[in-house]
């Protein structure tokens, strides 16, 4: 069914594009091959991720949206849910029953009326709140922890890479 | 029910070796490559309970109230599948109620979007959904019909649409619902939180409440026949929504459902 993947994907750019989420670009590298996307997506106010730009992939499986999306983040990253490879672990990426992090049974899950806005969405939440029950990346959740201070210095350090500002 | 954490009291004697359900559902899985078989005789059930004289006395009582069976793929999506095929099948033979139900579909997406569903995430399960009962409505031999139903069925690009779309409309009775099914959901979770984590994902079993809602959504009723390892020699039927006139006529085995034809 890559046909029907294929059209709910062009439906799901069309959206984005005509009415755009704040901070949120996205959208298949290359025309040819609406599979592939690339999203912007902008460190939400008041964190220590703010003003940060941050490129990430989407790669969508042929019988989307019976199926999720994998993200990943192309840029570096430190982030209780983000995978040191920059692979994004969140519950709305994953179908019920589907538990990698053992995530609570109330968490945002993924169905086919969930969608691209839908996960972009749940990700600046996560740049907002990281949720440290939740460790894809050990070290950050224990930092976010115990050491706030040092872990919005190495954010702080992240954003200004993004932005090709010297560190 | 429908769900493996999940078995009607008293159904499992615990003493029992129990017969391994996964492994004959998996048996299953593999044995029908299709998502809905042939139609079967009764008996063909017998080859999966030779050894079990519980199960055997059951097939023979079930033998005495329907001729059929129809296998369908146990994929966690068997209920909606199973439900919404031998729906559509029934209208075949029913022009004006096949009308009526088609009316009905029409109008349903502006319902969802109503209920807030975004409407290009609907639309896809939508159209396929109409193209299927559109392609239906086009042919007037009734056994043409069948076979076409049979052939869409067994494409997975329409089949898992329809199974979508039926996940949906439930979804949505559900939410229209939601101050009276609310009071049957475990938990602290709102009916819409039941929405999107038990019905709207592929793949998730479905319980008494799905199969009510399912059946308010099309505006039918059906009678499920329960067959298990409980004791007595006869299956349990129970007609849903409760003392309806039924329609359908399904076979539920622990965490999993087949049509059944009187």
């Amino acid at each position: 069914m890559a046909g029907s993947a294929l059209r709910r994907l062009m439906a799901e750019y069309k959206q984005l594009t005509l009415n755009p989420p704040e901070g949120i670009i996205a959208g298949p590298i290359n025309e040819e091959n609406f599979f592939e996307w690339e999203a912007l997506i902008t460190g939400p106010e008041g964190t220590c991720f703010e003003g940060g730009v941050f490129p990430a992939k989407l790669i969508f499986p042929p019988d989307y949206p019976l199926s999720p999306p994998k993200m990943q983040f192309t840029c570096e990253m430190f982030h209780p849910n983000i995978y040191s490879d920059g692979r994004v672990c969140i519950s709305i990426l994953h179908a019920p029953g589907d538990d990698p992090m053992g995530y609570e049974s109330s968490a945002e899950r993924w169905s086919p009326v969930q969608s691209v806005e839908k996960i972009l969405l749940s990700v600046v939440s996560m740049l907002a709140e990281p949720n440290d029950e939740s460790g894809a990346n050990v070290d950050a959740a224990k930092m976010w922890r115990e050491n706030r201070e040092e872990f919005n210095n190495i954010a702080e350090k992240i954003v200004r890479r993004t932005l090709g500002i010297p560190t | 029910m429908g769900d493996e954490r999940e078995t009607p009291p008293g159904s499992i004697n615990e003493d029992e070796p129990q017969v391994n359900q996964d492994e004959l559902i998996l048996a299953q899985q593999r044995q029908i490559e299709k998502e809905l078989g042939d139609l079967e005789p009764v008996s063909s059930l017998n080859n999966e309970y030779s050894t079990d004289p519980i199960y055997l006395e059951k097939v023979k009582d079930l033998s005495t109230k329907y001729k059929y069976v129809r296998r369908t793929r146990p994929d966690g999506n068997c209920f909606f599948r199973a439900f919404s095929y031998a729906n559509i099948e029934r209208l075949l033979e029913k022009k004006d109620e096949f009308n009526q139900f088609y009316k009905l579909a029409e109008e349903s997406k502006d319902v969802l979007v109503e209920l807030g569903f975004q409407q290009f995430t609907v639309e896809d399960f939508y159209d396929t959904y109409m193209e299927v009962l559109k392609r239906l409505r086009n042919i007037d031999d009734i056994d043409e019909a069948r076979k076409e139903l049979h052939t869409l069925f067994n494409e997975q690009g329409f089949s898992d649409y329809m199974v979508v779309y039926l996940r949906l409309l439930t979804s949505g009775q559900l939410q229209k619902e939601h101050e009276f099914f609310s009071c049957f959901i475990e938990g602290d979770r709102t009916v819409a939180d039941f929405c999107h984590q038990e019905v709207e994902p592929m793949y998730k079993e479905s319980d008494h409440i799905h199969i009510i809602a399912a059946c308010a959504a099309l505006n039918t009723g059906v009678r499920v026949i329960y067959m298990d390892r409980g004791t007595g020699r006869t299956c349990n039927e129970h007609d849903l929504p409760e003392g309806c006139t039924p329609t359908v006529h399904l076979l539920y085995r622990p965490g999993h459902y087949d049509i059944l034809y009187p």
